[in-house]
């Protein structure tokens, strides 16, 4: 496309990325600032993932990008489209295809390899901010592994409601250092997180962080040893592909309460039904 | 006994006021020690350095933490912080300072417990409804939210949610400051039976020189920022040597 840069950032911007990316990886779990800029869409709408996206995407690349799960709703829609504009890049939505996956909410229900990396749109980088609404406070519990607080908040949802009840976020350990968010991906994804052979990266714009998961770090979802971690799933199959192993959507069909669940993982449950996504 | 704190000279100024004023004490295991002194003669400034919350302008605070006498300034943010969340506890004026409003009683006291590494959710709760019976509070009430408490069984839950960790070091800032008497009595009653039990060394600060004799096995008057008499609680309040104590202990109301 006449009058933009490859991908859209100008070679700059994507060098000081490059760099943030990079401390990330060497500490992983670890939230690293970066000059963040003004992207043509809304913050929320994915404005830190489309940087990181931007700042590692190669000519060669074959770029994936789910909202949810879906490659058909708008936001995936439109980032798909933005890249395939600005850098000219082959795009799928197969997920075993795909050399980068930018993801909102989901992390894909195959198994990433080692030559793919998966990047994460995060609204709230800070795991702490409900506890601890000062920046500089939840900066100095992070520099001092003081994270009790987040067992208060564990322990007062297993008072309340008889098991942890986070279903989206829940968050993790990472190396057994630093705590973080899994940006608001449900539990059921959590232990996706653990050793991974891809590359993961975090991208929030307008809290301006990155941060990352090297390939096969070990990450642990919070929680007590007579109440170990659950990943939640609703207990149905599919209604299009009879998968039982996938995360659900539920569908309100109609107005009488009709309703029905099918996978969020668009590609996923294509595949296993033998359509065309 | 072993002096677990000492202070030497510390110095501490805000501006034109002199809060610190050359001050030295040392504490030793297992001892009470009370500072009195009328408001801003710098007792709560002198409480702050102590516990590592401010740091001094000149002059340094000591910790034996078992392997001889080590200055707070040296140990790294990391171990005061440790120190402050596990072997030692702060008992505030206002409990709703301390305390988590908006969490159950259950959880307050789980807070030190879970920030020390605990995570057996049924051990927490068996050791929360242990410490709320030890301070009188009924363990029925473990779930329940602290803004359904009394003024009272607020400071009684903080010092169970203080003292849950086993500390051996304990600052308390007027813990019956803003109670009314009866209740006070009861508070004061039940700090002198868990010191003994948990023989706690404890730096207590008040006016009131009522709590200092019934608890205090020593006693620190200051002023201006400079301490002006010092001995044991009985033989200060009985036979008060500088002008200031004998105006501190004559305007005691009799009873």
């Amino acid at each position: 496309m006449q009058g933009y840069n490859f991908a859209y950032l100008d070679e700059q911007t994507k060098r000081m990325i490059r760099r943030a990316i990079l401390k990330a990886v060497a500490i992983p779990g670890h939230q690293i600032p970066f000059a963040s800029r003004e992207m043509p869409l809304p913050y929320g709408w994915g404005t830190g993932g489309i940087q990181v996206t931007a700042a590692i995407l190669g000519e060669d690349d074959t770029l994936k990008v789910i909202d949810q799960g879906a490659d058909d709703t708008t936001n995936a829609v439109s980032i798909r489209r933005f890249f395939a504009r600005t850098a000219g890049v082959a795009t799928t939505t197969r997920t075993a295809d795909a050399s980068i996956i930018q993801t909102r909410h989901r992390i894909p229900e195959t198994p990433l390899t080692d030559s793919q990396i998966i990047v994460y749109q995060v609204p709230m980088p800070e795991p702490l901010y409900k506890l601890e609404p000062s920046k500089q406070a939840a900066k100095r519990r992070h520099a001092l592994a003081e994270y009790g607080d987040m067992h208060v908040k564990l322990y007062e949802d297993i008072v309340r409601f008889g098991r942890v009840a986070v279903a989206y976020d829940h968050p993790v350990m990472v190396n057994q250092r630093y705590l973080m968010s899994p940006s608001p991906i449900p539990a059921y994804d959590n232990p996706k997180l653990h050793k991974m052979a891809a590359l993961q990266l975090f991208g929030a714009g307008r809290e301006k962080r990155i941060y990352a998961l090297p390939p096969y770090t070990e990450v642990k979802s919070l929680d007590f040893e007579n109440h170990p971690f659950h990943p939640v799933r609703a207990d149905q199959k599919c209604a299009l592909c009879g998968a039982q192993n996938s995360y659900l959507d539920e569908i309100v069909t109609d107005n009488s309460g009709g309703r029905m669940f099918a996978c969020s993982d668009t590609d996923f449950c294509a595949t296993n039904s033998g359509r065309a996504a | 006994m072993s002096v677990l704190l000492r202070a030497r000279h510390l110095e501490q100024r805000f501006g034109r006021i002199v809060a610190l004023d050359d001050v030295s004490l040392s504490l030793r295991r297992h001892e009470i020690l009370a500072i009195v002194g009328e408001s801003g003669s710098g007792k709560s400034t002198l409480l702050n350095v102590l516990a590592g919350f401010q740091q001094p302008d000149s002059g340094d605070v000591l910790y034996d933490s078992g392997d001889g006498p080590q200055p707070l300034a040296t140990l790294g943010a990391l171990t005061l912080r440790k120190l402050q969340r596990a072997r030692w506890g702060f008992v505030h004026q206002d409990p709703r300072r301390a305390l988590r409003l908006d969490i159950t009683a259950g959880g307050n006291i789980g807070e030190r417990l879970m920030a020390a590494g605990q995570r057996n959710y049924g051990q927490i709760r068996e050791t929360a409804a242990r410490w709320l019976e030890d301070v009188e509070i009924d363990p029925a009430r473990i779930d329940d939210l602290p803004k359904t408490f009394s003024g009272g069984m607020l400071q009684r839950l903080q010092i169970a949610a203080t003292l849950v960790t086993e500390p051996e070091l304990v600052f308390m800032d007027e813990p019956t400051g803003g109670l009314d008497v009866s209740v006070q009595a009861r508070i004061l009653d039940l700090i002198r039976g868990l010191v003994k039990r948990l023989g706690l060394a404890v730096i207590l600060v008040t006016h009131d020189i009522g709590v200092a004799r019934l608890l205090a096995d020593r006693l620190i008057v200051m002023r201006h920022g400079r301490i002006v008499e010092t001995g044991l609680t009985d033989q200060v309040l009985d036979d008060p040597h500088h002008e200031y104590t004998q105006l501190l202990v004559s305007s005691v109301l009799p009873a």
